[in-house]
């Protein structure tokens, strides 16, 4: 018979590994995906304080960018994903690049990850930039001021 | 609902109560689709490093988003501040890796729940501040006076936001297009 103590000992690593792979799995466990979407706002557009796709919240859009809200692309099956990444650059809080692309219909390759409830985007590359393509404004004017 | 929260009424109301959250301690209510008042303790992490294990020193320096990871384990995205058409990252970024008490609102709508910022402070007893230090850090960046109205109205003064709307137009279709648009309307 083993000592009390090696199986005790045993069981607490067990448990201990058994955390380590947990914890790994949860960190990363990133899907491939392709994702054909428009660029938009996340704020805007979850918090629904206003209309916020296409043309008619272009501005804003570069306005929450720019100050640093999450940017996301809104999927052609509604889907909202957070973009974390743009190729190798790391930075996601107004970054020039994502700015540039507010409001384009674009479609990426990358990574999803999913944690509670929210899509989080690695893009590895835009493999098609239409533009902007969601003419809203006609219906919507100018958001959220009229100016 | 949705139109009243169109509306350009309530979007003054809505920027006045977002002026007004920086005089108390307590969050106040913005209005939002299935709104809820929290108050939660949690770690400030930097998002891509939980998510990914890539890890720069101070949580990006700033130029990633934070997050708030609480003892559950429940990662929540800090998506908006205090200060108008701002995010949370100026703000949690003094947090970065300690613990504290977050205070704002939760909005549940289109299958996602986000938070927004109010009031942080370090855990467990640190001293209160409202979540807009946004202006006055862009201020500085700028070279303006933080309570100028240049400052205070930084999205229509923001150089990079001023050259992509001087190149594409406040729609983005081009100035020739939205100038018809306007003419039209």
């Amino acid at each position: 018979m083993k000592p009390r103590y090696t199986t005790v000992l045993g069981g607490l690593l067990s448990i201990a590994l058994l955390g380590v792979a947990t914890s790994a799995v949860s960190a990363a466990t990133p899907q491939r995906v392709k994702v054909t979407g428009e660029v938009i706002d996340s704020w805007c557009y979850l918090s629904e304080i206003m209309y916020a796709e296409g043309s008619a919240h272009y501005q804003c859009a570069l306005w929450c960018a720019a100050g640093g809200v999450p940017v996301g692309i809104l999927g052609e099956d509604g889907t909202v994903y957070i973009v974390l990444k743009l190729g190798d650059d790391t930075t996601n809080v107004a970054n020039q690049a994502v700015i540039d692309m507010q409001t384009r219909k674009i479609t990426v390759d990358g990574d999803l990850i999913e944690r509670d409830g929210m899509n989080y985007l690695l893009i590895s590359q835009v493999v098609d930039d239409q533009g902007i393509v969601n003419l809203t404004h006609e219906d919507y004017g100018i958001q959220p001021f009229g100016e | 609902m949705r139109a009243i929260l169109s509306t350009p009424v309530f979007l003054a109301v809505l920027l006045a109560a977002l002026a007004a959250t920086g005089t108390a301690q307590a969050a106040q209510s913005w209005g939002l689709q299935n709104e809820e008042e929290v108050r939660f303790e949690a770690t400030v992490v930097d998002l891509l490093c939980e998510l990914t294990g890539d890890c720069p020193a101070k949580c990006g320096g700033g130029k990633r988003q934070l997050a708030l990871l609480t003892d559950e384990g429940e990662l929540v995205l800090a998506i908006k501040d205090s200060a108008p058409f701002a995010g949370a990252a100026d703000e949690l970024i003094d947090f970065c890796g300690k613990r504290v008490q977050a205070d704002g609102l939760f909005s549940t709508n289109r299958g996602h729940k986000i938070f927004a910022l109010q009031f942080v402070r370090e855990a467990p007893d640190g001293k209160w501040r409202g979540a807009n230090r946004f202006v006055p850090k862009w201020a500085a960046a700028n070279g303006v006076d933080a309570k100028s109205k240049v400052a205070q109205q930084w999205f229509r003064n923001d150089p990079r936001v001023k050259k992509l709307i001087g190149e594409n137009g406040k729609l983005g279709i081009g100035l020739e297009a939205e100038k018809k648009y306007l003419e039209s309307e």
